[in-house]
């Protein structure tokens, strides 16, 4: 699976397909001190990525994806807007 | 040549002449509305094809016809003559380039681009006489920008990757900002808009925002896509309309100049070491030591704490003395930026538009107040910096990088320049600024306009690193003057619908015209060999053909009653002989017509490699895809039926079948996955299927979710065999999310992929193996085949059974009829074969009939490998029938093929034997 759920963690993997996004977004919604881990992430999902966007859980651990970490640091390390 | 480009060519060739009528048509009478929608559709459905191919050349002129065709047709935008003129060039260019794809099989060279960009432009002026008035497109494509380029956003890439994106760009890459808005319901279309953004060829780095902020978190539709993208991408404008072809609509691209990605970041703080460091290096930039300049900025790089400021200004310096060694007013201005801890505004307007690098006599704009504001503030930074004492060591330099971006003003502004060179001179004689500052404060006073030969060799000559200061500023245009000039309104995005531009005869630059001109002589001999023919005379003859087919079958009939009833037995000879000459024909007709409708379908397979290398490196994962029986046949309508659904199969493979490389290794398999598409026909059926080698389905999910969501009662369920479970994904609503992954987005598409099939009564079938792949196979029927069908006869009733589903016609001594359990079968050449009677099968409460010596007829049949024997009363002739599906309700019986007209008017049941038992 793409992604794991800890107690306050979502571990999420490899390429995250869409689906995961309606999950994602219940465990947030439910767990909104839950962070996220995306060291071994290489690609999101659109729905998934506006999913944390959308709530800013803290992210734990960036990916080791440089590319990928590019992408997403500038804009999820900010604090939410 | 592959047929689909021929198909293309062939098409395109007719568009076009039709084109041209409509054309001609307006002309004569612009009112003429039919002619209009016509020509837009015509060019509509070029446009639409081109895309299918690399042509982007084609794509693109074809593009700005359409668009403007599309404001003509609003109304927005009167038919004048000279839109006609351009039209035509746009339908001669077209016809040139599809000579010349034909010619060289597949391959449009470039020769013909500078031709399209320059009707591109020319299109573009006519439907914005706002930017015609600016006489150039770019020019307003700034203002565009401005309105969706945020450059803030840019500048929250790292600064590594902006030094590559830099590094990129001195290396004669173009650096374009893309913006892709995606369609909310996006996702739906099994679109991945952020995995489409990174794979753009030559994508450097990118970022994303919300479009509306969420209103209320809680009832967030994840599903709803609210994301806008934007990309940093080093390559042509060609490679990304060609990548974002399907959605060409929501994306905006413009230039980027490298100037502006040079925005040194960092803590605001300097020290005695830098000023030492300026002095120093001032003086090696002005002997030409870059090997001294560039060590000394090494030193201090080292030495100065790499969060500053000043050393992020250092790191550029470094970037560009690598990159560009020759653009010395850059480096210098960088230098004084150390020095005086603030970057001249080079960078405010620094992101132009899409123009091309050698754009054919481009013609320069009109230079907006906002540049205007900057030219005087450089102008302005420049008198200052000519007041600065004279007495240094390096003041010749200084005064030339001032005269080169005085130069560089005065060609932005398009003023002249006249005297300039005079001017330094004389400075440099008596190593003062003296001389520069009076010609400087004239020129600001009595700014004189350059003519406009000068301005146009400037702008058209390849573009220096020297020129880059310059070009960090929109070109500057020289026809216009006074208060009108001015911000133009953004052009509107292609195909959007956008406020009508006030209609003003267009003023075409006259250069662009002289380059542009494509004449196509007309007294070429076109030489056709294929003839097209409206669909509907084809159907019309093939029906025809049909009743002459069965027509003739009475003859046999009428033979029969000139020997029998009559007692002629001559004529019924003689009837005979005559029948099988026409019989003969008329199977030849019916094979040739057939041939018309028929396509292989390799028209539909050839979107398939590029369609799975797009969406497999989208997903980051590995296919090999591979294509058999392309060669099959089918008609039209039903190749054409099975391209959506074909298309969704393989979405459906791609997204949720394969695993990633790594988990495929992990699993032992290898590490790209197969991908087999595979068509044949099958009796009266086209067969495809598609194969794949991936994780496959797991049925107690489907039964568990069929379950959860109520689809089918439990009891049922229970019943259900595995593979009949597995069907279930077929279901509309049968949704997902964990469940069906490994199938299917949403629940989205199978029950539509059943349904469109089902339409054309044909069916899919889907079986799948957990964690060794799945496959799923689309049939479809003829819509119309000839079939050879065997007539047994039963209970008194006749019934035709498809001889391609008969192995042999054996009559077999009732002896020989061994019991195994309830079970009769017979030992045929050594083989089991269990024998069924055809009244049994068909619930008909009637022993079968034997012959006068007590045999039984047996009708051998395959029953998918198995051969099983089918007791009848007696075999009967075979004959060509048409076979037609049972209409309404009767079609869902599956047992029966369809049904046949017989040549004495009774109609005739087809069996199907693979559905009989």
């Amino acid at each position: 699976m793409p992604i794991v759920y800890k107690k306050q963690r979502a571990v999420l993997k490899e390429s995250v397909a869409m689906e995961v996004a309606e999950d994602l977004f219940a465990w947030l919604q439910k767990n909104p001190k839950g962070s996220i881990d995306l060291a071994n992430c290489t690609h999101l999902h659109t729905a998934v990525l506006q999913v944390l966007v959308a709530l800013r859980p803290a992210i734990a651990i960036w990916p080791k994806d440089e590319a990928l970490r590019a992408w997403l640091h500038p804009v999820l390390s900010a604090s939410k807007p | 040549m592959n047929p689909l480009l021929q198909q293309f060519i062939q098409e395109g060739r007719d568009l076009l002449q039709g084109s041209a009528e409509s054309l001609m048509a307006l002309e004569r009478d612009p009112q003429d509305v039919e002619s209009l929608v016509k020509l837009f559709r015509a060019v509509h459905t070029l446009k639409g094809n081109s895309g299918f191919f690399d042509f982007p050349a084609m794509t693109q002129v074809l593009h700005a016809a359409e668009d403007v065709l599309d404001e003509v047709r609003s109304g927005s935008m009167p038919f004048t003559n000279e839109l006609a003129d351009i039209q035509l060039e746009v339908l001669d260019l077209v016809s040139m380039q599809l000579d010349e794809v034909e010619q060289n099989k597949g391959i449009l060279s470039d020769q013909y681009t500078s031709f399209s960009q320059a009707l591109v432009r020319r299109l573009r002026i006519l439907r914005d006489p706002e930017a015609a008035d600016a006489t150039n497109f770019e020019a307003s494509q700034t203002d565009k920008l401005d309105d969706f380029v945020e450059p803030e956003a840019l500048l929250r890439c790292p600064e590594e990757i902006r030094m590559d994106a830099f590094r990129e760009a001195a290396r004669g890459q173009t650096l374009l900002w893309v913006t892709y808005e995606p369609d909310e319901g996006a996702f739906y279309q099994k679109e991945d808009p952020f995995g489409r953004m990174r794979a753009i060829p030559g994508v450097l780095w990118g970022t994303f925002e919300e479009r509306f902020p969420w209103v209320d978190l809680d009832t967030m539709d994840c599903y709803h896509c609210n994301l806008d993208f934007h990309a940093l991408v080093a390559g042509s404008e060609f490679d990304v309309l060609d990548y974002f072809r399907e959605s060409i609509d929501y994306v905006r691209y413009g230039q980027v100049s490298p100037l502006f990605l040079i925005r040194p970041e960092g803590e605001e703080n300097g020290g005695p070491l830098f000023e030492d460091f300026s002095a120093e290096a001032f003086l090696a930039l002005e002997r030409g030591d870059w090997e001294g300049l560039r060590a000394s900025v090494q030193t201090v790089l080292e030495l100065s704490a790499s969060t500053l400021w000043v050393s992020s200004v250092l790191r550029w310096l470094l970037v560009v003395l690598e990159e560009m060694p020759d653009a010395h007013v850059l480096q210098e201005t960088l230098l004084m930026a150390v020095h005086t801890h603030e970057l001249p505004p080079i960078r405010d307007v620094a992101i132009r538009p899409g123009s091309r690098p050698v754009a054919p006599a481009e013609v320069t704009p009109p230079i907006s107040d906002e540049d205007e504001a900057c030219v005087h503030a450089l102008l302005d930074a420049q008198r200052e910096i000519l007041g600065l004492p004279d007495g240094v060591e390096w003041i010749d330099g200084r005064l030339r990088a001032t005269v080169a971006s005085i130069r560089g003003c005065h060609k932005v502004a398009g003023r002249s320049v006249e005297g300039l060179d005079e001017a330094l001179a004389a400075a440099l004689a008596v190593h003062s600024a003296t001389p520069l500052s009076h010609w400087l404060q004239d020129a600001i006073e009595h700014p004189r306009r350059a003519l406009t030969q000068e301005v146009q060799q400037v702008s058209t000559r390849p573009v220096e690193p020297e020129d880059l200061l310059e070009d960090a500023y929109p070109r500057p245009v020289v026809l216009t003057d006074g208060p009108s000039r001015g911000q133009s309104p953004p052009i509107p995005l292609p195909a959007s619908t956008s406020t009508p531009a006030p209609i003003r005869e267009p003023i075409a630059p006259a250069p662009v015209q002289e380059e542009s001109r494509v004449v196509k002589k007309a007294d070429e001999p076109v030489t056709v060999k294929v003839l097209k023919v409206e669909q509907t005379k084809v159907d019309r003859l093939m029906n025809l053909i049909g009743e002459l087919v069965v027509a003739k079958n009475s003859l046999p009939y009428l033979a029969g009653r000139a020997e029998n009833l009559y007692g002629v037995r001559e004529l019924g000879r003689e009837i005979k002989a005559e029948f099988s000459v026409i019989n003969r024909i008329a199977e030849e007709m019916q094979d040739a017509i057939m041939q018309v409708r028929m396509m292989p379908v390799s028209f539909v397979f050839q979107r398939f490699p590029r369609l799975v290398r797009d969406i497999s490196r989208q997903m980051s994962k590995e296919v090999v895809l591979s294509l058999e029986g392309e060669e099959t046949q089918a008609d039209k309508n039903v190749i054409e039926a099975m391209a959506d659904p074909l298309m969704h199969a393989i979405r459906n493979s791609l997204d949720h079948g394969f695993e990633p490389p790594d988990e495929r290794e992990r699993l032992g398999k290898s590490r790209e996955g197969h991908l087999l598409i595979r068509a044949h026909s099958e009796s009266d059926r086209v067969t495809i299927e598609v194969i794949d080698d991936g994780r496959g389905i797991d049925v107690q999910r489907i039964r568990d979710k069929a379950r959860e969501k109520g689809l089918v009662d439990e009891q049922t369920l229970e019943r259900m065999t595995d593979d009949e479970a597995l069907q279930l994904v077929f279901l509309p609503g049968l949704s997902t999310a964990k469940t069906i992954t490994s199938v299917s987005g949403r629940g989205v598409g199978m029950d539509v992929v059943r349904s469109t099939l089902a339409q054309f009564g044909g069916g899919v079938h889907l079986s799948s193996e957990l964690g060794k792949g799945t496959r799923l196979r689309l049939s479809l029927p003829l819509s119309m085949a000839v079939n050879h069908v065997m007539i047994v006869e039963s209970n008194a009733q006749i019934f035709g059974i498809p001889m391609e589903a008969i192995v042999e016609t054996v009559r077999v001594p009732q002896d020989r009829v061994q019991g195994i359990k309830d079970q009769h079968t017979t030992v045929l050449r050594g083989k089991i074969i269990p024998l069924v009677s055809l009244n049994s099968l068909l619930a008909l409460d009637k022993p079968q009939v034997l012959n006068e010596e007590g045999e039984i007829a047996v009708l051998v049949v395959w029953l998918g490998t198995e051969q099983v024997g089918l007791i009848v009363d007696s075999f009967r002739d075979v004959m060509d029938v048409i076979l037609k599906p049972l209409p309404g309700e009767l079609g869902s019986i599956p047992c029966y093929a369809g049904s046949a007209l017989l040549g004495d008017g009774s109609v005739l049941m087809v069996l199907n034997p693979s559905q009989l038992f």
